[in-house]
């Protein structure tokens, strides 16, 4: 018996550590690499009805403490991206997550029908977050609970029975009260949180914004206070599974989210800190701490920070 | 941190023949041959370049026009400011007794091995390839060099003929073989390189190039089909081991949205 065995929506994983979305998420054999270092589940970068190529670079940039990212949903399209899930699905027996965006909320069920017509991933991870196209989109929809849960319905309308997660952003005015409006309107899982901010950065010599984009999503270690506390609210609002996500490089880090509440945990800026071992070493070091604990499997750490402990049924 | 942003005064602009310069910028960081940095021209586009050469307070980047990024990059004059970070990657193996084949602007890596194997006394052969003279930066440094035998498709310079008629010469004029294989060009060339050092039994490692976005391993633009490996970090310098891993040799590459090109089918014939 795995002792890291988790369920999302009735999905197996492996171990809890899932790839986030926006990280070596382009193509199958990417995927596989991924899945190959340790991964419980890998989730694609985000996909819309027509390719794009994104934002002029620099669009990834780090700085001492952290990253700015603004790739701008560059994206090869759902058709092409479909191929990719199908030919990870045909090398690896890991789930993959398909992970979808829309400019408009008809746009959000009109990828997921088109995605789910030509290939079956493990999950639909709904990206309503991303903070680096507000020039173009927008606001995110995240700052909109009532946005979010139209799209959330629109999703599970044209799902055909493929579970389906939230990509929540810590930018709106209570993100436990987005997942409640996301858990009313059907969703099966909450992955939070995105990159925060947008966040700036500016060279003094050439004073000018960095980024071609001016503005990017914060991502990195200094996230991670804030992923915990999302968490920590979403998980006493809503009974449902949640994917924490941000600012994981070290072991602890994990265990902290799923002390949380989280049920599997998401990590992307870390591979770039730690190397693709970040997989393995979590893993290890989760599985040290289940023996030295005497514990079989994670649920017993799950929401274990909170006292009293949140609601029951977290990972169905 | 060297991948954060830096920008930096160019010192000094070589030209050399049209749509061919070096920019000399000063040394922020230290570049092995083979590894890459990345150019930012503020309010243009940051892109992917090999580090040509450098002394103790400069470094030199060989540039080619080769689209609107790299024309804009040459217009820019001593005192203007570009960004810089790296360097990004792995580079080429130091090995006394190497052969360094490169082919037009795939010379100008090359040229910092051929600095880095010369400082340390160490013996190579370089052969030197291009469509023609004008392809060819520091030709006359080129010319004058004792390790250097020169081809061009055109016969304006050097030897007639591809840089890999020279191979063979190289060969059967040694009387051991290289220790080591280094190439930089066009993929067309390094795959022919490739088959050849097989050919040979030779180690080899061959500088291949991708579109890149972050150049640290995240954005999984320069992942190669296969093993996945990407180019940024485990590159862009590849030793057959990780070549015989890649599927991708010989398809188009992917863009900036991450989808490959279909294939062009061979043109067909009236």
């Amino acid at each position: 018996m795995n002792p890291l065995a988790v369920t999302v929506a009735g999905v197996a994983f492996p171990s809890p550590l899932v790839l986030a979305s926006g990280v070596m998420g382009l193509s199958a054999s990417s995927l596989k690499r991924v899945a190959d270092a340790g991964a419980g589940a890998v989730t694609t970068k985000s996909c819309g009805l027509e390719e794009r190529k994104g934002h002029p670079c620099p669009s990834i940039l780090p700085f001492e403490h952290g990253l700015l990212n603004a790739v701008g949903l560059a994206n090869p399209g759902v058709e092409e991206m479909a191929r990719e899930i199908a030919e990870f699905q045909a090398r690896s027996p890991i789930p993959v997550i398909a992970s979808i965006f829309g400019r408009t909320e008809a746009e959000f069920g009109e990828a997921a029908a088109r995605l789910l017509a030509l290939v079956r991933p493990a999950l639909l991870e709904i990206n309503v977050s991303c903070p680096n196209v507000s020039s173009e989109f927008g606001q995110p929809f995240a700052a909109d609970a009532a946005a979010c849960a139209r799209i959330t319905s629109l999703v599970k309308a044209r799902a055909d029975g493929v579970p389906v997660a939230v990509k929540l952003s810590l930018m709106c005015p209570s993100i436990a009260q987005t997942a409640k409006a996301c858990a009313a309107a059907g969703a099966d899982a909450i992955t939070a949180i995105n990159s925060v901010g947008p966040g700036m950065l500016i060279d003094p010599h050439v004073r000018r914004p960095i980024l071609a984009n001016q503005v990017g999503g914060l991502s990195g270690g200094a996230i991670l206070p804030l992923a915990v506390r999302a968490v920590w609210e979403i998980a006493r609002a809503v009974p449902l599974p949640i994917i924490g996500t941000g600012g994981v490089t070290r072991p602890e880090d994990a265990l902290q989210l799923i002390l949380a509440g989280a049920t599997a945990v998401g990590i992307g800026t870390g591979i770039y800190t730690c190397g693709l071992e970040v997989f393995g070493r979590i893993n290890a070091f989760l599985t040290d701490w289940l023996a030295r604990e005497g514990l079989r499997s994670l649920d017993a750490l799950r929401g274990a920070a909170h006292h009293p402990p949140p609601a029951e049924a977290r990972h169905g | 941190m060297a991948d954060v942003m830096q920008t930096v005064p160019i010192l000094e602009v070589i030209a050399h023949q049209a749509g061919l310069k070096t920019l000399v910028l000063p040394r922020i960081l230290d570049a092995a041959p083979g590894q890459f940095v990345t150019i930012w021209v503020p309010g243009v586009d940051e892109k992917p370049f090999a580090v040509s050469g450098d002394d103790l307070e400069t470094i030199q980047i060989t540039v080619k026009a080769v689209g609107p990024f790299t024309r804009r990059l040459l217009e820019c004059r001593p005192g203007e400011r570009i960004g810089l970070r790296g360097p990004f990657g792995r580079g080429f193996t130091l090995m006394p007794d190497s052969l360094l084949i490169g082919g037009g602007i795939g010379n100008a890596p090359l040229r910092l091995l051929a600095q880095r194997l010369t400082e340390r006394g160490l013996r190579y052969t370089w052969l030197v390839g291009a469509r023609r003279a004008a392809d060819l930066p520091f030709l006359s440094d080129l010319q004058r060099h004792p390790a250097v035998r020169l081809f061009t498709d055109d016969g304006s310079v050097g030897r007639p003929g591809s840089v890999m008629a020279g191979w063979t010469d190289a060969l059967t004029a040694s009387p051991t073989p290289p220790r080591l294989v280094c190439g930089a060009g066009p993929e067309p060339m390094l795959l022919a390189v490739r088959e050849a050092a097989r050919l040979h039994r030779l180690p080899v490692e061959l500088s291949f190039e991708r579109y890149m976005k972050c150049g640290i391993g995240l954005c999984g633009q320069c992942c190669l089909d296969g093993s996945g490996l990407r180019l940024c970090v485990e590159g862009p310098i590849l030793t057959e081991e990780q070549m015989q891993s890649v599927t991708e040799w010989g398809l188009p590459h992917r863009g900036p949205s991450g989808r490959r090109p279909a294939a062009t089918p061979p043109a067909s014939r009236p």
